[in-house]
């Protein structure tokens, strides 16, 4: 291969995968944060304790309760009368209902126990469980239903914390990933001077910049695949955005990322310098942006400069290409904000970015 | 590795013939301090010249004047029949360089190191026998970190030599070295010389100088103060008087080092 522009590319990818240290905190990182916050938060949307006592023992109870194994938003659990209680009391469930022997010989009368402190699962899962019963229970006394409820599906924006978490951190590895990786490096290139060895060649400067710029895009599309397939098999993420706006949107915030890192090459003296403004720049952005936590739990006083951060710019662009299906034109305000961060940076990257070879 | 003959640029060859080098009246000043003043001198081909001076003489900057990397205020410098300060970058693609801090990428190995270096130049090498050269064959597939110091010139000097430069410069490339490792060095730098190639060495040991180079250079407050092979350097010392203190005896303690350690090269 004799082209330097894909030979400096070649070699950057080469030295990006074989250094574990970058692929600790640009892959590794941020997969931990997801599996350790959906471990921790929980996992899809909300689950419904439910214990059933069943004291009938027939076929009709017997069908209940499959119908409810089915239901993916209950968790069932079965016992006396005592167990279960004491169970709800504890705070282990969010209702409890009683099967009676009568049961399939209507009229039913069931009785409930519900968790007063959450008196949203409580009702929830009263209703899922007057629904079964009731069906069921037509079902064996071969009584048709006196009107039949025809119910559309509505796909309701039904979303758990997962949902929100993985595009902000999509989003939080994507600003890691241009600000250490562009700054560590090309100071490390300076102090060590590889950059100075480099240009007694005949070597582009453009050729050796668009070498490292091409491999973190790449990077940023390989992070943004990994946390959106691991979403996808370990938290059911809800996930109906177009790739290719995802990756668009995900290059431009990769580029304003990038161009800060540039910009703190020019004036940082060493790695440690990096290390010390790289991490005063992501570090507040991280948690004022609303990676982790939505941006209304923050104070009122605070939300209009949080709102401007292109951290913030960029977790919503993606959130809501990932999670509403949006396309660009739905995130212009969003990609306009990330518009004008683009070019705040590129002129600050240019002014005190320096080659700086002699 | 054959020697690489370009036509020589026509309106300079008057001047340039014959010589790798032709440096004439070159100046360079760093805000009030003159780093270069005034420095002219020819390298013939196949020499191997020698740029001595204490530190802050001004050699480093003039040899960076001739690398393309850093431009003259005034004079002229022709490097392989190419006017460097018309031309940088045709005269890079003309010469090798070795950097006194010799830091490559670390996380790739020689053999994808001296490919790099190759492309930058357009080219395509057998790595492998760039590689054997200079005696780190069976280092092919380790990163530059686990060589040892003489190892680590020696690479410099196999990424100096890919692109087959007719001048390669040197720069204190045995500094820290043992003695076995300096003299191994040595040797490279004359076989490399014996392929045709012209070296300009700048180094602080004149024992160095003396065992190397043709003719020297001693620059000192941005001025050539002296030029000549060191034989002539020193006799014309001695013409005028000057005799050593104490006689040095038949040997030197770096014989003795020698004797006792051997010739061989230590090299983990």
């Amino acid at each position: 291969m004799a082209n330097p522009l894909a030979m400096l590319t070649m070699t950057a990818i080469k030295m990006y995968v074989r250094n574990i240290q970058v692929i600790f905190f640009n892959l590794f990182f941020p997969v931990m944060i997801v599996v350790i916050f959906g471990l921790i938060i929980g996992n899809g949307n909300a689950t419904m304790n439910i214990g059933v006592v069943d004291q009938a023992h027939n076929p009709v109870s017997q069908t209940v309760l499959d119908q409810l194994r089915q239901v993916k938003a209950v968790r069932l659990y079965t016992g006396s009368l005592e167990s279960e209680r004491a169970a709800l009391e504890k705070g282990d469930r969010d209702a409890v209902v009683v099967l009676p022997p009568s049961l399939g010989q209507s009229p039913v009368a069931l009785s409930a126990y519900y968790n007063a402190g959450k008196p949203q699962e409580s009702s929830a899962a009263l209703a899922i469980m007057n629904r079964f019963v009731d069906e069921v229970s037509f079902r064996y006394a071969q009584i048709q239903p006196s009107f039949t409820l025809t119910a559309q599906p509505v796909h309701s924006r039904n979303l758990s914390y997962i949902d929100f978490l993985v595009p902000g951190v999509i989003a939080m590895s994507i600003m890691q990933t241009g600000l250490f990786s562009v700054a560590f490096s090309f100071v490390a290139f300076k102090q060590l001077g590889i950059l100075r060895r480099l240009m007694a060649t005949p070597m582009r400067v453009p050729d050796f910049l668009l070498s490292r710029i091409v491999t973190y895009l790449m990077m940023a599309v390989v992070q943004m695949a990994i946390l959106i397939a691991l979403g996808l098999l370990l938290y059911h993420l809800h996930f109906v955005g177009n790739p290719v706006y995802l990756i668009i949107v995900g290059f431009i915030g990769a580029a304003i990322f990038m161009a800060i890192g540039f910009t703190i090459s020019g004036f940082a003296k060493d790695e440690g310098a990096v290390a010390a403004i790289a991490n005063l720049v992501s570090f507040p952005m991280m948690f004022l942006a609303g990676v982790f936590f939505s941006l209304s739990n923050e104070p009122a006083w605070l939300q209009p400069i949080t709102k401007l951060l292109p951290l913030t710019f960029l977790a919503d662009a993606l959130r809501s290409i990932s999670l509403d299906g949006a396309n660009l034109w739905a995130v212009r305000g969003d990609l306009l904000g990330l518009a004008v961060w683009l070019v705040i940076t590129l002129v600050m990257a240019i002014r005190l970015f320096k080659w700086e070879v002699v | 590795m054959s020697v690489v003959t370009r036509p020589e640029e026509s309106g300079l060859s008057t001047q340039s013939q014959g010589f790798a080098i032709v440096v004439d009246g070159l100046r360079k000043r760093y805000g009030s301090l003159v780093a270069v003043d005034g420095i002219s001198f020819r390298v013939k081909e196949r020499e191997i010249f020698g740029l001595l001076g204490p530190n802050g003489a001004g050699k480093t900057t003039t040899v960076e004047i001739l690398e393309g990397l850093r431009k003259a205020d005034a004079g002229r410098a022709i490097v392989a029949g190419v006017d460097v300060t018309n031309d940088p970058q045709r005269v890079k693609s003309l010469i090798g360089v070795q950097l006194q801090a010799s830091a490559f990428f670390d996380y790739l190995t020689l053999v994808e190191l001296i490919e790099m270096f190759a492309a930058l130049y357009g080219r395509q090498v057998d790595a492998p026998a760039i590689l054997r050269r200079v005696d780190l064959e069976e280092k092919a597939k380790s990163r530059v970190k686990t060589l040892s110091g003489g190892q680590k010139q020696r690479f410099s000097i196999a990424t100096a030599l890919v692109n087959e430069p007719r001048v390669l410069f040197l720069d204190e490339p045995t500094t820290g070295l043992d003695p076995q490792a300096r003299r191994n060095l040595w040797e490279l730098a004359q076989s490399i010389r014996k392929d045709g190639r012209t070296i300009v060495l700048t180094t602080h040991y004149m024992d160095e100088a003396e065992t190397l180079c043709d003719r020297v250079a001693v620059i000192d407050h941005g001025k050539i103060i002296a030029m000549d092979s060191p034989i002539t350097l020193i006799d014309q010392l001695l013409a005028r008087g000057f005799r050593r203190r104490r006689v040095e005896r038949e040997a030197n303690l770096e014989d003795v080092f020698l004797d006792l350690t051997g010739h061989e090269l230590r090299e983990a």
